[in-house]
């Protein structure tokens, strides 16, 4: 793998040759933040923000998260690691953004890291690749012969639970539950105005942090990332108490890709499953 | 008075003040501490840097029920949630965490329309206030000293507390913590020699680093005045945002709430819920009209709340520089960086 300060220095290059050569308006990176270790999202517009632009292990923002700020035809270039590229390919089916509004700057990486718990996030909470499936330039090599994990290795113990067990594990986890909308926020699948919760007429859910609200606001949103989240675990990581959502996630992900053989985010050409019809399709759902 | 415990013994002054009463103090979960009702005195522990949320829900819970009533029942059928509180120990609270309270006081317990439940709770509550460690460093995001507030400040606290190497020593700040001491006649007083240990870290405390910078409470608010209209640099420091909850849910000077009516099945409870600038639909109006559709005005009314409309309405900042928004915040927003590119601005 191309080390992460090559990929910083290609990112550097590709993004001052963009802006100054005026195809693009903002380039979506990552900048550094308040220090070393802590980066951020950034949007550099000038040649001078440029040198703004870091990339390390902790930069699990997933910038696509932010494609929709800009008004439709804003030509943007974006820092894309496999999940982001996965979010960006996911948002042009659904035609939040056209494909030739932007520049994918592509990522291959591993080793990406929890920037508060050091730990390494590929696989266990993101989707796994290391390659982007989507993009106009790579700031590095493509990643060949790292061992392949499952993104859903780690369901094994949750899959052993039973209903029962499964519903006491959620109960509990919600119950830390602080509303505080941070998961919701951070998912590039989250972009509906007003999202439900937010709505008054009707209410569907209570804004107290306690069931039956929490339970309300997590399954409905469980359900409206179904076959669309894409893995990229930026709900969990900004949840300030730590509650697993992409167990859940990941779960609805591995029933999606059995009964429709196709994962979230992977091809331009396809549709978002719950929204395809094709007379093959599995009847599992209905049993 | 000052009294001393040797901090493995911690459990049974923790016994003695569940006998009086509730105590609150931080507990171990699995994301970090948090301040919580100790059910089982072994449960105290004291090796804690400071809590993920502020002790402000000790007296502003999340959700606080106000009254009762079914749908469809004539209005007097409906009944207030009374107050019964038990004598409360909230043990364990940082020095810029206590001084938050006497922030909060000014919105609850002093202008204006006094809180009843704000100020109910505050009476029955003993505040043990708990000097940083000086022997380690603070932690990156903290920056209390810029607001003048010490490590060791005993302002504010009732009884406050001090490690010296395995003992805990705890001198009282105020007549109610005076009593209190005075009560707990198992622990003995301490010496001479240990009262001068707690004056000079005390002294200590006043010196001890965390990031800061010179701040005047009037420059900063003129500046801030100044820069209000300024998209670009909201625009430039608010690009990352994402606005959720977190910065202001953990925040101990945030104290916005909403006012709802749950209903289920005919039985509802009026309440209230911690509310927040940063979400979507804080200033949403009734006629679909929101002033604040963009990310960067919310940012900016957060900022501009804390460091320029409150001073110039209560004449203090409301930050007490705990740290705890930037800690928190999923893309690293640090509120300190953007006081100081505002000044640099
Ligand atoms: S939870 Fe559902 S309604 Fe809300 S933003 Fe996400 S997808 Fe949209
Ligand atoms: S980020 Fe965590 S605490 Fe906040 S609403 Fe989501 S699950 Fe709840
Ligand atoms: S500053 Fe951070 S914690 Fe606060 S609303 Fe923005 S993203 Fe959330
Ligand atoms: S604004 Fe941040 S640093 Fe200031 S009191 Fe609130 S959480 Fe603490």
């Amino acid at each position: 793998m191309t080390d992460f300060k090559q990929i910083e220095n290609n990112l550097k290059k590709e993004a001052k040759r963009l802006l100054e050569a005026g195809e693009v308006t903002v380039v979506l990176a990552y900048g550094r933040g308040y220090d070393e270790k802590h980066s951020m999202p950034f949007a550099a517009k000038t040649s001078a923000d440029v040198e703004k632009l870091v990339f390390n292990e902790y930069c699990n923002f997933n910038m696509a998260r932010y494609l929709m700020r800009y008004p439709c035809g804003t030509k943007i270039a974006i820092a894309a690691k496999a999940a982001d590229s996965r979010a960006i390919v996911q948002l042009i089916q659904e035609e939040k953004v056209r494909r030739e509004d932007l520049i994918i700057l592509g990522i291959p990486a591993y080793g990406m890291k929890n920037q508060k718990t050091d730990e390494v996030v590929d696989s266990k909470t993101t989707c796994g690749l290391y390659n982007p499936p989507l993009y106009n330039i790579l700031l590095g090599e493509e990643v060949h012969g790292q061992p392949v994990v499952s993104p859903y290795e780690v369901l094994a113990e949750y899959e052993a639970m039973d209903k029962e067990a499964r519903w006491a594990f959620w109960k509990k986890e919600f119950d830390k539950c602080i509303r505080c909308y941070a998961c919701r926020k951070a998912c590039p699948m989250c972009y509906c105005d007003p999202c439900f919760i937010d709505q008054s007429k009707p209410r569907w859910a209570d804004k107290a942090p306690q069931s039956p609200g929490n339970m309300m606001y997590h399954l409905t949103r469980f359900h409206h990332l179904a076959g669309r989240c894409i893995d990229c675990g930026e709900c969990s990581r900004a949840c300030p108490v730590d509650i697993p959502l992409y167990l859940f996630h990941k779960k609805v992900a591995k029933e999606c890709e059995e009964m429709f053989g196709q994962a979230a985010g992977m091809k331009l050409e396809d549709k978002p499953v719950l929204v395809d019809f094709r007379v093959e399709d599995s009847d599992k759902i209905l049993e | 008075m000052l009294k001393k415990i040797s901090i493995n013994k911690i459990s049974e002054l923790a016994a003695a003040l569940m006998g009086k009463g509730l105590l609150l103090a931080p507990v171990k979960e699995n994301s970090g501490y948090n301040f919580a009702e100790i059910k089982n005195p072994n449960q105290v522990d004291l090796d804690f840097h400071n809590t993920i949320a502020s002790p402000k829900a000790a007296f502003f819970p999340h959700k606080e029920d106000f009254i009762k009533y079914e749908t469809g029942k004539p209005i007097g059928a409906a009944s207030v949630i009374g107050l019964s509180l038990p004598p409360t120990f909230l043990f364990g609270v940082r020095p810029c965490d206590v001084k938050s309270f006497g922030i909060m006081d000014i919105h609850f317990n002093a202008s204006g329309i006094i809180d009843p439940y704000w100020k109910q709770r505050r009476e029955v509550t003993t505040i043990f206030g708990y000097a940083f460690d000086l022997e380690k460093p603070a932690e990156t995001e903290e920056f209390y000293q810029t607001l003048g507030i010490g490590a060791a400040d005993p302002e504010g606290s009732d009884v406050f507390m001090i490690k010296k190497g395995d003992d805990l020593l705890l001198d009282s700040v105020t007549a109610k913590g005076e009593k209190l001491l005075a009560e707990l006649k198992n622990f003995a007083e301490g010496k001479v020699t240990d009262k001068k240990y707690y004056d000079e870290y005390i002294k200590k405390g006043r010196e001890y680093k965390t990031r800061s910078m010179c701040l005047e409470p009037e420059a900063i608010t003129k500046k801030l005045e100044d820069l209000f209209h300024n998209t670009d640099f909201w625009m430039g420091v608010s690009s990352a945002c994402l606005s959720c909850g977190i910065c202001t849910f953990v925040c101990p000077t945030c104290y916005c709430f909403d006012i709802c009516d749950d209903t289920l099945f005919g039985q509802g409870t009026r309440r209230r819920v911690w509310d927040a600038c940063m979400f979507t639909d804080f200033t949403l109006e009734a006629s679909g009209h929101n002033p604040r559709t963009h990310v960067y005005q919310r940012l900016r009314q957060k900022v501009c709340h804390k460091y320029s409309f409150h001073v110039r309405k209560y004449g203090v900042i409301s930050c007490v520089g705990c740290g705890r928004c930037t800690k928190h915040c999923p893309v690293n927003i640090d509120i300190y960086s953007i006081i100081e590119d505002a000044m640099k601005a």
